[in-house]
């Protein structure tokens, strides 16, 4: 028994349940991780169900919904959505559990997150651009509150400009998507009815809409110039939500962008090479910037420019290599994010202090953070036996059967990252001991347990990534297909 | 004979293979602690002798084997390891003179081995003495045996390396340690020439077995034959001590008196020989090495002889004899005459064994007074001083090599701290910090401070300069382009912008434009 519907409404349920419990209970954090557990679960029992042979829609789901507009209620999941799915349904557990230090409006606070889940859900199963469109933006709303009112500092000025950027990507997406809506024959938001509609249109057409998501979903992978909110939301954000930010915001971008990409393959195919430059570009930007800060969630915050560079190269590409290797670091940041702000959160909530420089020879203190930690960063340069470095490779491996020698500047791009990957694990936990730290303690069970689960996440696909290749293969077959006919 | 060959297959590899086990056994014992200090004597000495003894039975077994039988000539064992048509297999070449050769080297190493366990009594380091031993047993028995030139080649060079560790046995002595670096030097020269050697079978004979090497020696070229003769031969005179390369065998005296005599006097300086005779073959092809090898046979013998007259202990004596006997062996190799010189090594191998072992004794026995210079010496002085230098062998190849190699050495060094240190961004020995307590001191000295919060993003080197630049000049960007004037600036468009939107509604709610409002709109209307 699978539905696409009972998985996008558990967290809804969740969220109600405890809209009714009483606002002080110890019951409500309960409550948040049974639900956020029951929803993981039952999104890996799709696993067993879940054809890795075919590329079509599973599991689809469609109900008209309002006929004259042809919008309809469609969910369904292939091989590029069905990763997404579990890696947010993971990400919002590890957040979930990972929230003991919010102590404060905890109603509020759990609700919003499962919201927030739920929304993320639906974007990345909705099969009608309506749909997708409507949790798009109502991923916006929970976000505003969690970032507005449990954030940092500069939080108000964090959460505005947060959804000002995306909503004025929103619109060019919105313009795009009634011009594609006017072009459909059938007048239907369905994803497939666009899609051959799309298809028809001239190539001139198709670039200037193409340009539209492009800038939509831009700001939210974020590619660079538009990622203006990126470091500020980050960093001012409770490190729960930036968990969820990082480790699958970010990915709606990159997921809307594959998505498009396949719906407007001549447009892609003529601004190949201005997405490689882009990607490039966001690349090698992110990395110095991440190498250039001091405050340690502001570096993670632009090393997911970088990384998310790799994404948007592998997209470009547009061979399967490439594809696939986008899709794999779509997983495997996720996996190296979530973990990286998971433990540098944890670790803040102890020091109160993010800057590199107040840190020193943790190792001693804690060498169970000291241990995770460097893990997760040596996972983010990709290193060989994690994730990212399956990705990188596949990535490469794409780009340069497209691209030939260019690109080089990745692995510049790679080698910066190791540079402050190196420095950051040298500074936190090497060197002369400081002594204002030295009572801070080593992680507690719970967090163990978040972490290992990252951890263990990132090293299972680097050491044996079949499982999710194959997850992934058919429809990764299928996109490719479609632009070796193009070519 | 198929079926015999079988069963010899069966066994003939642990000829070597025992006495090197051995080596390893003492050695894990001793890391075990299980044989340490004299009461673990008994326990070395019966692993030791026990397992070169059991070689040698294998050993006569196989001698018994091959006059009951017949010779085994050459058997191949399995495939070592392969790589394209690059082949090397586990083979032994069991001719005559692999045989004699095996028995002679076999019987002097177990009596050695025997000896030394009455003279090595309570030496410290005792299981290190018999692990080397026994594993020189086993190098040297591999040099005899091996089918192919590279398994010989691993024979040469563990016998090298115990050679090494045993003039260096007391190495707490500067001299000792001093001297095995110098030999050890030495003989990898000769090393380099080998593996020449084997690079060229390779490449001209498409072979790198013994009996294929000396069967094809006929189809070389003339140029061919001659390079890999000489390439042979530069192992064969650096192995056997031969001029220019002599000296090193006087060095290697510093060694315990059992090591002296199985080493130096009776089997490794003759293994160059040993190859010399078993390249025939290729040798008769390559007249120009001929005539080399008795020349520098010759020269040997001259050196040797001269040297020795001027010599005052007994141990050094026997060493120059030792050097000019060997020079004899060549000189007859060059002349051709293989056969003696087969038989001329048989004999001195046993002869030379015996008077080295010989020698302490004897000069307890004799009444010691020192010799008068000989009559030669006497009417030519400069031959005098000249073989009281060892005729400046050793320091021509110092002023020859060791000198400008250390003088480049030095130059690379300060080049590499000068100047690649400085580029690449590695801090300069003179000032390095060598350990996390001197950094913790340079530390705490200068206390953190304003520029340590720079220090984060500061990069080394060219490449970490150029990083820091281009970092610096991105993060302008980001923060007055993309952060200011994007998400700051939206803010404050919006401010003012909702600021005058206000002042208009303002001005709307205020009853007189109100009127005229709808003054206007009817006027449209109308």
């Amino acid at each position: 028994m699978h539905s696409l519907t009972l998985l996008l409404l558990l967290p809804v349920i969740g969220a109600i349940i405890i809209s009714i419990l009483p606002s002080q209970s110890t019951l409500i954090r309960t409550a948040a991780i049974a639900f956020a557990s029951i929803t993981l679960l039952y999104a890996i029992s799709f696993i067993f169900a879940f054809d890795t042979n075919s590329s079509a829609l599973q599991f689809s789901k469609i109900v008209p919904w309002n006929t004259r507009m042809g919008t309809s209620f469609a969910l369904g999941i292939d091989g590029i959505s069905f990763p997404m799915v579990l890696l947010a349904t993971l990400l919002c557990f590890i957040a979930i559990i990972a929230s003991q230090s919010i102590t404060e409006r905890t109603k509020g606070y759990y609700l919003l997150m499962l919201l927030l889940e739920s929304a993320m859900l639906g974007v990345f199963m909705a099969q009608d651009w309506s749909l997708f469109y409507v949790f798009w933006e109502f991923t916006l709303i929970p976000l505003f509150f969690l970032i507005d009112r449990w954030g940092g500092k500069r939080r108000s000025m964090a959460s505005l400009n947060f959804v000002l950027y995306t909503m004025g990507g929103s619109v060019f997406m919105l313009l795009s998507l009634l011009v594609l809506f006017d072009a459909t024959p059938g007048h239907s938001f369905a994803m497939d009815a666009m899609l051959e509609g799309a298809r028809a249109l001239p190539e001139q057409t198709q670039v200037l809409i193409f340009l539209g998501f492009l800038v939509g979903f831009g700001v939210k992978m974020p590619i660079f110039p538009i990622h203006g909110w990126l470091p500020l939301a980050h960093v001012e954000a409770p490190s729960p939500v930036s968990i969820l930010l990082s480790g699958i915001l970010l990915k709606m971008g990159a997921y809307g962008l594959i998505r498009t990409a396949f719906m407007l393959p001549e447009a892609v195919l003529s601004l190949q090479t201005f997405l490689m430059v882009l990607a490039l570009f966001s690349l090698i930007y992110g990395g110095l910037l991440a190498w250039r800060q001091s405050d340690l969630k502001g570096m993670i915050a632009y090393s997911s420019i970088s990384h998310m560079g790799v994404v948007l190269l592998g997209i470009a590409a547009l061979n399967i290599s490439g594809i696939t290797g986008a899709l794999m670091q779509m997983v495997a940041h996720g996996l190296v994010a979530g973990a990286l702000f998971l433990l540098i959160g944890l670790l803040y909530e102890r020091t109160h202090t993010r800057e590199i420089t107040d840190y020193s020879s943790l190792v001693k203190i804690t060498p169970r953070f000291a241990v995770f930690t460097s893990l997760a960063f040596l996972a983010a340069v990709g290193m060989p036996g994690t994730a990212g470095f399956i990705a990188e490779l596949h990535v490469i491996i794409g780009a340069f059967e497209q691209w030939g020698w260019t690109v080089l500047l990745v692995s510049i791009g790679v080698m910066i990252s190791a540079a402050y990957a190196a420095r950051t694990m040298g500074r936190l936990f090497t060197g002369p001991s400081h002594g204002n730290m030295d009572d801070i303690s080593d992680l507690k069970p719970v967090e163990l347990f978040a972490a290992s689960i990252l951890v263990f996440g990132f090293l299972y696909i680097g050491f044996f990534p079949a499982f999710t290749l194959d997850l992934m293969s058919a429809s990764t077959n299928n996109f490719s297909q479609l632009f070796m006919s193009l070519k | 004979m198929n079926e015999a060959n079988s069963i010899l297959k069966a066994f003939v590899w642990l000829i070597p293979l025992l006495p090197m086990l051995g080596t390893l056994a003492i050695a894990i014992g001793f890391i075990s602690g299980k044989n340490r200090g004299e009461s673990g004597e008994k326990q070395t000495t019966l692993i030791a002798n026990g397992t070169a003894l059991l070689s040698l039975l294998i050993v006569l077994a196989v001698d018994l084997h091959a006059i009951v039988i017949g010779i085994p000539g050459h058997l191949e064992l399995a495939q070592w390891f392969s790589s394209g048509d690059y082949q090397i297999t586990l083979s032994f070449n069991l001719d005559t003179f692999a045989l004699v050769m095996m028995t002679l080297v076999a019987i002097i190493s177990v009596m050695m081995i025997r000896f030394s366990v009455n003279y090595m009594h309570r030496e410290a380091g005792y299981q290190r003495f018999f692990m080397i031993m026994n594993l020189f047993m086993g190098a040297m028995l591999l040099i005899v045996m091996a089918g192919n030139v590279v398994l010989m080649f691993t024979g040469w060079e563990l016998a090298g390396v115990s050679s090494y560790l045993l003039i260096a046995y007391v190495y707490d002595r500067p001299i000792a340690t001093q001297n095995a670096t110098r030999v050890f030097i030495t003989n990898r020269i000769g090393d380099a020439g080998f593996i020449i050697a084997i690079f060229l079978s390779f490449h001209l004979l498409k072979t790198l077995e013994w009996n294929e090497i000396l069967s094809s020696a006929d189809s070389l070229s003339p140029l061919g034959s001659n390079i890999l003769a000489a390439s042979f031969l530069l192992a064969a005179i650096a192995k056997s001590a031969q001029v220019p390369f002599a000296p090193w065998i006087s060095r290697a005296i510093e060694g315990p008196t059992p090591s002296s005599a199985i080493f130096y006097g009776s089997l490794m300086v003759h293994a160059g020989v040993y190859l010399i005779i078993r390249l025939q073959p290729v040798l008769d092809n390559a007249p120009i090495i001929m005539t080399t090898l008795a020349l520098i046979g010759l020269l040997t013998v001259a050196y040797g002889f001269f040297s020795n007259l001027v010599q005052t202990d007994v141990k050094s004596n026997l060493i120059f004899s030792t050097t000019s006997q060997v020079g004899l062996m060549f000189f007859s190799c060059g002349m051709g005459w293989f056969e003696l010189a087969s038989w001329h090594l048989v004999l001195h191998a046993i002869w030379r064994a015996y008077q080295f072992l010989h020698a302490p004794a004897i000069m307890h026995m004799m009444d010691h007074k020192t010799r008068p210079v000989h009559p030669i010496l006497k009417r030519q002085g400069w031959l005098y001083t000249a073989s009281l230098q060892r005729f400046w062998l050793d320091p021509m190849a110092d002023w020859l090599l060791v000198r400008p190699i250390k003088r480049i050495a030095h130059d690379t060094d300060r080049f590499d701290e000068r100047v690649i240190n400085r580029l690449v961004g590695l801090p300069e020995q003179t000032s390095a910090i060598t350990s996390i307590a001197d950094w913790e001191m340079h530390k705490s000295a200068s206390e953190m401070s304003a520029a340590e919060k720079y220090e984060v993003s500061r990069g080394h080197g060219i490449a970490g300069k150029i990083l820091e630049n281009l970092a610096d000049m991105l993060f302008w960007f980001e923060e007055h382009l993309v952060l200011k004037s994007g998400g700051d600036g939206l803010l404050k468009v919006l401010n003012i912008v909702g600021h005058y939107l206000l002042q208009i509604e303002e001005l709307l709610s205020q009853p007189r434009y109100l009127i005229l409002l709808i003054l206007i709109t009817f006027a449209v209307i109308i």
